[in-house]
């Protein structure tokens, strides 16, 4: 199993969680956060802006889903013209991902199976 | 050291952290998330305890008037919903809890999580255990386990 955590545009965020949908991944907790990347925000005319709104979507999956929901994400969140190897634009996003070790559902208390 | 995830209802909050206390966990983090699982926010009205009204469900997911629901197309506006009705809310507000434990505690405060949290309906939540590496207390500098006593 594995954790995957994608900050990505609020604007993108309907799109992603569509198309994940679609490819069966139902479970997914999602955040409102703000923050910024390496170009420390956004300077609109005289103002500096350092804390960016951004959508958190957080997703766990089985091992072998993980390639193809990362892919999904990057697909939507993107922007820029779909379904090229393009570069989108400053602030699309980031995809994190990592271990989990284990999951319950407390419904059943069981091990869970799906995410 | 583990981290520990878990996504609850709203309600047992304060079900669970009286739990997590009497476990002897101190250190807590909620936040407000919104989320699905496998029903993809299906709900019924029996759930959530009353027959409920168009204008009643525009309040429960925070819709304005005239901004319509955003999946529901199984009951018509100003008709009361049934108990047996299922309609789908999409993202449903939940508190997802954030805990790093020693790793021999993990288990005690699963179960502590599962006893205040199972009603044994669909919308219980789900409880993640990932591996944590370090923790730093900001106040003292502390490192490692120290930083958690």
């Amino acid at each position: 199993m594995k954790m995957i955590w994608a900050v990505i545009r609020p604007e993108s965020a309907q799109r992603v969680i569509k198309a994940l949908d679609i490819a069966g991944i139902g479970g997914i907790t999602r955040i409102h956060v703000t923050g910024h990347g390496k170009e420390m925000g956004i300077t609109l005319g005289a103002v500096h802006y350092t804390e960016i709104p951004k959508e958190m979507l957080m997703v766990v999956v089985p091992d072998n889903d993980v390639p193809k929901t990362v892919m999904i994400i990057r697909t939507e969140a993107k922007t820029g013209p779909k379904n090229t190897p393009d570069e989108g634009t400053i602030g699309d996003g980031k995809i994190f991902v990592t271990y989990v070790e284990d999951t319950f559902a407390i419904r059943s208390a069981g091990k869970a199976g799906g995410t | 050291m583990k981290l520990i995830i878990a996504v609850l209802r709203e309600d047992r909050v304060e079900d669970t952290k009286a739990v997590l206390e009497t476990i002897g966990i101190k250190g807590v983090t909620f936040l407000y998330v919104t989320g699905r699982g496998q029903q993809k926010g299906r709900v019924s009205a029996r759930e959530l305890g009353e027959p409920l009204n168009r204008n009643m469900r525009m309040q429960l997911i925070g819709a304005r008037p005239g901004e319509g629901l955003p999946i529901d197309r199984t009951v018509d506006a100003g008709s009361p919903l049934y108990d047996d009705t299922e309609f789908s809310l999409g993202f449903l507000p939940k508190r997802m809890l954030i805990i790093v434990a020693y790793d021999e505690e993990v288990d005690r405060i699963v179960q502590g999580i599962v006893n205040a949290n199972q009603t044994g309906r669909h919308g219980d939540g789900r409880i993640f255990i990932c591996p944590m590496i370090s923790a730093l207390r900001v106040r003292t500098g502390e490192q490692g386990d120290k930083a958690l006593s």
